[in-house]
């Protein structure tokens, strides 16, 4: 597959409960190929649930969503193979090499032998982890665990980058690092980016949805809408959603 | 067949990356190995005592038949090992599932092009190598004495195959609770829980009556290995110890699902 061009991700009065809770109440919104689309709002307003419905991960209770006219849930392999998902940095596995984790993620999406060598190649070169490659993932810092995570993600070249919280816990430093390789990403793929950092959204992002209290309370471009009170955004009262 | 390949490596890799796979090979090579030499210690002291009581020594008819290498070592050694895989397997299996639900690299494998059928395969199949690979240590001591035992070469692979059943059966609990448990703890009590009861439904027989206890005894482990112990493999024994890991499958496949959709 090819993420020269990106894929769309297209969400119809998406919903999704935990019991009586509702995490995600009718959000439709559409991304458009080799958009950088960012999900904002403050914890607990649903972006982590959003990211876990395109990705699969959760079935909506209710609508329906869509990668490239693909749902994950009725075809999740085909949504798979277009998808880099990239979560925190904790979820990982510390006990395996960096050299490990990346062979087994190559493996994960399918490539074996001189292609997975190659794509392993091309990530240590693009996120500089050689001189990590045989340390434990449990023995790196914050910033190179999170160029592992991203690396793995870039390893099969997907359509649709997903990337969760990218520079939390990061120190300034790190997070200008981070932020480069996605950067770098723009327009090449589609990149969904989740987060609460405003700056993040401002410098990463060309448009951006507010999610608050489960609902999609604001969407449009980045600068248009971070220049108002982009926290009343995040504080939002929509009532309990139904 | 890629994903699923590149999944039994990390499990193997984070297995060994682990200090408790090594504790567990460790332990299995030790607790084999003072078993067998205990009881060669305690069968030379028969053979000792018998030499030196008797006129005819180790020629006379006196000695029993059943003081032999096979009875007095090696078959003692693989019961008590049998014993030792109940206390093990349920450390190695704890983590398979819930380990990987506690760190969220749950959601990460599920990103991938690992269905769930595979996603549970892989995991199955890494640990019961493990447990394939932990049984191949304990064979280090007993081989030394199968030239001597009179343990005809069948009777050996019948051991080893009911031990490995065994240990299946066992890592399959541990795995179908490693699947619904929300921590690595809850998964081990409840895998000790469960394997302590299966293994051997005799102590129950005392509270129930006569046919309830007979309804129940072949639900057993335990007599079930003690037919591959006599070199007896039988296709009922076999499809038994194959049931736990049909059923380990089911329900990790429902655990798996029912993240999805609860």
């Amino acid at each position: 597959m090819s993420g020269a061009r990106g894929a769309s991700v297209e969400t119809e009065a998406l919903e999704r409960r935990f019991g009586d809770r509702v995490a995600l109440a009718g959000v439709t919104l559409r991304v458009a190929p080799g958009e950088a689309f960012g999900l904002l709002g403050a914890n607990g307003a649903g972006k982590t649930t959003f990211i876990r419905l395109v990705t699969g991960y959760l079935v909506p209770t209710r609508g329906s969503v869509r990668v490239d006219g693909v749902s994950p849930v009725d075809d999740p392999r085909a949504v798979h193979a277009r998808i880099g998902f990239a979560a925190e940095t904790s979820r990982l596995y510390p006990e395996l090499s960096v050299r490990g984790f990346l062979r087994f993620a190559a493996g994960a999406h399918g490539l074996a032998g001189a292609a997975a060598q190659a794509a392993i190649e091309r990530a240590v070169d693009r996120f500089s982890l050689g001189e990590v490659l045989r340390r434990p993932i449990g023995n790196l810092s914050k910033g190179f665990q999170q160029r592992v995570n991203l690396a793995q993600a870039f390893l099969h070249d997907p359509a649709l980058l997903i990337v969760d919280e990218p520079t939390a816990g990061l120190d300034p430093l790190q997070q200008e690092e981070v932020r480069g390789v996605l950067r770098d990403a723009e327009g090449t793929r589609t990149v969904l980016l989740c987060t609460h950092d405003l700056d993040e959204a401002r410098a990463l992002t060309s448009r951006v949805g507010v999610l608050a209290g489960g609902r999609l309370v604001a969407c449009g471009p980045t600068a248009e809408i971070l220049a108002g009170d982009a926290l009343a955004l995040f504080r939002s009262d929509c009532g309990e959603a139904a | 067949m890629i994903p699923l390949r590149a999944l039994i490596r990390k499990e193997l890799g984070v297995l060994f990356g682990s200090p408790m796979a090594w504790l567990t090979l460790a332990s299995i090579g030790l607790v084999t190995a003072l078993l067998f030499f205990d009881n060669l210690r305690i069968y030379n002291q028969i053979l000792f005592l018998y030499a030196t009581t008797t006129m005819g020594g180790f020629e006379s008819d006196t000695v029993p038949a059943y003081v032999n290498l096979r009875d007095q070592v090696f078959l003692p050694v693989m019961e008590t090992l049998a014993l030792t895989l109940v206390g093990l397997v349920p450390l190695v299996t704890m983590r398979v599932f819930a380990e990987e639900r506690a760190r969220g690299t749950d959601e990460l494998l599920a990103t991938t092009l690992l269905t769930p059928g595979q996603v549970v395969a892989g995991k199955l199949i890494a640990t019961y190598a493990f447990v394939a690979l932990a049984l191949a240590l304990s064979f280090v001591y007993p081989a030394t004495s199968i030239v001597r035992s009179g343990l005809g070469l069948g009777h050996l692979v019948a051991v080893y195959a009911g031990l490995f059943a065994l240990g299946i059966a066992l890592a399959s609990v541990g795995l179908a609770c490693s699947a619904f448990a929300t921590s690595q703890l809850v998964a081990a009590i409840s895998a000790y829980a469960v394997a302590f009861v299966l293994y051997d439904f005799r102590w129950m027989a005392q509270f129930l009556p006569e046919r309830a206890a007979a309804f129940v005894d072949p639900f057993s482990m335990h007599p079930r290995f003690g037919a591959f112990a006599e070199g007896l493999v039988r296709a009922g024994d076999v499809v038994y110890f194959a049931g736990y890991v049909v059923v380990a499958a089911a329900l990790a496949r429902l655990a798996l699902d029912q993240t999805r959709v609860r």
